[in-house]
């Protein structure tokens, strides 16, 4: 470093210029002015919609019928008393917890093996997580191709593995459409999980596994009292994040099965969708979607806040 | 960042085997249905119902992806999806970041507005979307870009705002407080100071913007017709029909995953902070 | 240059009281040094000067005005963080042009002042590089440089070497001496290093807990401390404190440390206190030499002392012995002691040493 020079005197630079009267109201507000935009987009594409259409619910607001006589409950109770919604809750009920399941144990095996580092791990990394940026309408597009007949080849690979013909009507034939919906879902979420356990399995730190392999620990035994206590805030941030967004299965439904056979495949979206966009039936739709966000902003006070406290980031 | 840990002897022989069968059936499973979409996408018709199945043509061809961007309007949907998705995303960055900062330095509104604005993220789109699809008709927006492009800034905004939440507190302070200091109003510390420090996390918020407005379907199908439609919703036109389409759904969906899945490997670092609305560092 | 007065600060940080009550009165073109342990509110003090962080009560005045409801940016003053604070995306010339540009400076003008400012430093070869290519000593003078430029009112320093190694350390706050000497702006430093407050400082402001101990030339807390915090804090090795009782006999005052009776010389102060008192007596290692005569020297008590402990550090060696029960330090030449165990006669310079009321812990 060079030596320094001796010391130079220069003028005072003073103060910048004063602030116009409008920059110094801004730099005071500065804070709220900066989430002003968001706030006031969120108000009036989220809130302003929220409360419309909790009025329509409450309304008889429908396209065939004139009119917009207050209503009370009827359309509430018109969606509880109908089947097809009770069918489409416990539709969707099912399928997310069996897919969310199915992907939290194939997720959690293939972070495992994947913790460690091994040749052409990078490229594999880069292969497994491709499903995560597909549009879910080209996921179900993509298992129709594999399942549909008679063009799928799938009915042709089981054969050929099983030894006799198998003649499954994959996208119509009940159980096995459900089990193909599943299998979508599967494929393009599971990636989901085994990303976030993987950045949770890395997080832990090597030396306890070393510890415990001194101590004779079996990787059985490691994995349950070491693995399993660090990973689980993760594997409940995971769970939960996945099954609010597995209820809202929608997009495979439309493409794959069309909601049917009948009304076979109904998840609630596709359900209220039908009731509000094929019938015209708005005020029950609302009402039903009504229904549904209370039920999905309980599960999000109770578990995503506790999950996501902003200080601790 | 976190550490990978190093490759270990294995010391039976049966455990690795199971991962490596285990790993090769899953890479397996995840390439299948793109290799079967892609090879649909260049066989020729005459090969669809052949019997055994044609892994892959003699004589491969494009002319399903000529009718999928023309006869099916796909380049349209496409030009489309690109307007809307980049504009989406540009404000959604914008505005995500400026909020962003204002909770992350000044604590805005304490817990409540953050929280209120995450937890739209998990807003069920059912819920909104039949006032807004009325509310879109009354004041003209339905299927205009910038109605969608509208309501996809208000669905991107969560996860953007937060992803840069967490991103302004990994920054010190100090270099806003040296502009301060040095001159600068609170703005000008921000735009001049904090913002290009925040450069690479934009970037990343932005990507994964991008990729949520590109894949949506929903709002899409039912906030446009004729004029505005995405590419997504072009796939409307070959659900149910059971006749020789399988080709140009085949090219029309390659055609939509390779940009979606190019950037998101690009932006794989920051996948896990984006997944989990910045909760986790990747 | 400007003076700076601040009356009855106080700040509140929701329940925590991090600043209370500070009255401080700095002169134009002093070097105040803060210092004390972390959490003393000295850092808060600093930014509260700077408009980094709002008061909760009092005023704080620069020249003459009362600057509580100014930005930083118009206080007229400039900061030197901790951690440099560069701006990483700019190289070293503009970030040293970079408040004259905020100032709508012609250009010219911001070029010739951070031309000056760069061989001031000695880094005009630096301009062109980005702080991450910069070492920690070369970053802190692009820093200073960037201070300086402004030549602004007051120059506040938030713990600027404590992210140097040791010997960087000592070049580097001979340089701040000596701009400080050169341009003889108000200076006002915060630090947690005794050393560095007592070489640089005009002033020291010693602070505890968010109120100031004892403020005054670094000599007058180094002779004269008020409290044993005071004397606990600066000198290095650390005074020793031995607990003893006040023996007062006519006119004359003693210390009574164990067996050990040491006397008082007159003319030191007792403040009256009574005989018994519970006193502490304070003793620096530099106030323990190894006697050189037959005879006591005036105001000195010698002792007998059986080493327990040895530190040499090449020029001096610190022995450690028990007197009235606890462990002191003397200060000795190198070759006084060769080994523990032994037993060698020390002067214990009873005119330096300082007496504290054991019950309130301040000086009598």
């Amino acid at each position: 470093m060079q030596k320094a020079g001796t010391i130079i005197h220069m003028a005072a630079a003073g103060a910048p210029h004063r602030l116009s009267r409008f920059a110094d109201w801004a730099d005071r507000n500065f804070r709220w002015l900066l989430v002003a935009p968001a706030v006031l987009l969120i108000l009036a594409l989220s809130v302003y919609p929220l409360l419309f259409s909790l009025v329509v619910s409450f309304i008889n607001y429908d396209f065939q019928v004139p009119g917009h006589a207050f209503v009370g409950l009827k359309n509430f109770s018109m969606v509880v008393f109908d089947p097809v919604a009770r069918w489409s809750l416990l539709l969707t009920a099912i399928l997310s917890g069996v897919s969310v399941a199915i992907e939290f144990v194939l997720g959690l095996a293939v972070a495992l093996i994947m913790v460690r580092s091994f040749p052409g791990r990078g490229l594999i990394m880069s292969i497994l997580i491709v499903p995560l940026f597909i549009s879910p309408v080209i996921v179900g597009q993509a298992w129709t191709l594999l399942l549909q007949r008679p063009f799928g080849p799938t009915n042709y690979i089981l054969g050929a593995l099983l030894g006799r013909e198998v003649t499954i009507g994959w996208l119509t034939e009940s159980p096995w459409l459900y089990i193909s919906l599943i299998v979508a879902d599967v494929w393009q979420w599971t990636p989901f999980m085994f990303v976030i356990l993987l950045a949770g399995l890395t997080s832990i730190p090597p030396n306890l596994y070393e510890a415990a392999e001194l101590d004779g620990v079996n990787a059985w035994q490691a994995f349950w009292a070491i693995t399993v206590p660090h990973l689980a805030p993760m594997m409940l941030l995971a769970l939960t994040f996945r099954l609010l967004d597995a209820i809202r299965m929608f997009d495979t439904i439309f493409i794959m099965t069309g909601g049917g056979p009948g009304t076979s495949t109904y998840t609630a979206s596709f359900y209220l969708y039908t009731v509000g966009f094929t019938q015209f039936h708005l005020s029950q739709a609302t009402a039903g979607s009504w229904l549904f966000l209370i039920f999905t902003a309980l599960v999000v006070t109770l578990l995503v806040r506790r999950l996501l406290k902003p200080e601790t980031t | 960042m976190a550490a990978v840990r190093p490759a270990r002897r294995p010391r039976r022989s049966a455990v690795p085997l199971l991962r490596f069968l285990l790993l090769g059936f899953f890479l397996l499973f995840v390439l299948w249905p793109l290799y079967w979409m892609f090879n649909t996408s260049v066989k020729p018709s005459d090969d669809y119902l052949a019997m055994p199945p044609v892994w892959f043509p003699d004589a491969p061809t494009l002319v399903h992806y000529w009718a999928a961007m023309f006869t099916y309007r796909g380049l349209e949907g496409l030009i489309n999806s690109l307007i809307v998705s980049l504009s989406a995303t540009a404000l959604s960055a914008l505005l995500g970041t400026l909020m962003a900062y204002s909770l992350a330095r000044y604590n805005t509104g304490g817990q409540h507005l953050s929280f209120w604005v995450l937890s739209q993220r998990f807003l069920p789109p059912i819920g909104i979307i039949l006032p807004v699809f009325l509310i879109y008709r009354q004041i003209g927006l339905y299927d205009t870009h910038i109605g969608l492009i509208i309501a996809y800034t208000v669905f991107t905004l969560p996860v953007s705002v937060w992803m840069m939440f967490a991103y302004f507190r990994g920054m010190p302070r100090s270099m806003e407080e040296a502009a301060l200091v040095d001159g600068c109003t609170r703005w000008e510390a921000f735009w001049r100071v904090a913002v290009p420090l925040a450069a690479p996390g934009i970037v990343a918020a932005a990507v994964f913007a991008f990729i949520a407005c590109w894949t949506e379907f929903f709002f899409a199908l039912l906030l446009t017709s004729r004029t505005a439609f995405t590419l997504p919703t072009v796939f409307r036109a070959f659900v149910g029909f059971q006749g020789a389409q399988y080709g140009e759904a085949a090219a029309l969906a390659i055609v939509s995953l390779v940009p979606s899945i190019a950037l998101g490997i690009l932006a794989q670092k920051h996948l896990v902070r984006g997944l989990t609305l910045g909760a986790v560092r990747g | 240059m400007a003076k700076v007065r601040i009356s009855g600060l106080h700040k509140r940080y929701g329940g925590f009281h991090a600043v209370r009550g500070i009255d401080l009165d700095i002169p134009d073109g002093e070097f105040t040094v803060l210092v004390g342990p972390s959490g003393c509110g000295k850092s808060t003090l600093l930014r509260t000067i700077a408009g980094l962080e709002e008061i909760s009560e009092g005023t704080i005045e620069i020249g003459d005005e009362v600057v509580n409801d100014f930005r930083p940016r118009d206080r007229d003053v400039a900061m030197v963080f901790q951690d440099y604070a560069l701006y990483p995306h700019m190289n070293v010339a503009r970030n040293i042009g970079f408040g004259l540009k905020a100032r709508k400076m012609p250009q010219p003008e911001i070029d010739a002042r951070v031309n000056a400012a760069a061989q001031m430093l000695g880094i005009t070869k630096l301009l062109d590089r980005l702080p991450r290519q910069l070492s920690g000593g070369q970053r802190q003078r692009v820093a200073i440089g960037r201070a300086i430029v402004r030549n602004p009112r007051i120059f506040l320093f938030d713990e600027p070497l404590s992210n140097l190694d040791a010997q960087l350390r000592d070049e580097m706050r001979g340089e701040i001496k000596r701009l400080h000497q050169e341009i003889a702006t108000t200076m006002i430093y915060v630090t947690h290093d005794q050393i560095e407050a007592m070489t640089l400082a005009d002033r020291i402001v010693l602070m505890r807990d968010g109120v100031i101990e004892q403020q005054g030339a670094p000599l007058e807390l180094f002779e004269r401390p008020v409290s044993t915090f005071v004397a606990g804090f600066l000198g290095s090795p650390r005074m020793s404190f031995v607990p003893g009782t006040l023996v007062l006999d006519g006119g004359r005052a003693a210390v009574r440390l164990g067996d050990t009776v040491l006397p008082v010389p007159p003319g030191r102060e007792t403040r009256g206190a009574s005989d018994g008192k519970q006193v502490l007596l304070g003793l620096r290692p530099e106030h323990l030499s190894r006697a050189m005569q037959e005879a006591v020297p005036p105001g000195h008590f010698r002792y007998q002392a059986t080493i327990d402990l040895l530190q040499p550090t090449g020029s001096r060696s610190y022995a450690t012995f028990q007197l009235g029960g606890e462990p002191v330090v003397a200060e000795l030449h190198a070759h006084d002691v060769s080994r523990p165990g032994e037993r060698i006669d020390l002067d214990i310079n009873m005119t330096r040493a300082s007496i504290f009321d054991r019950e309130t812990q301040r000086a009598l």
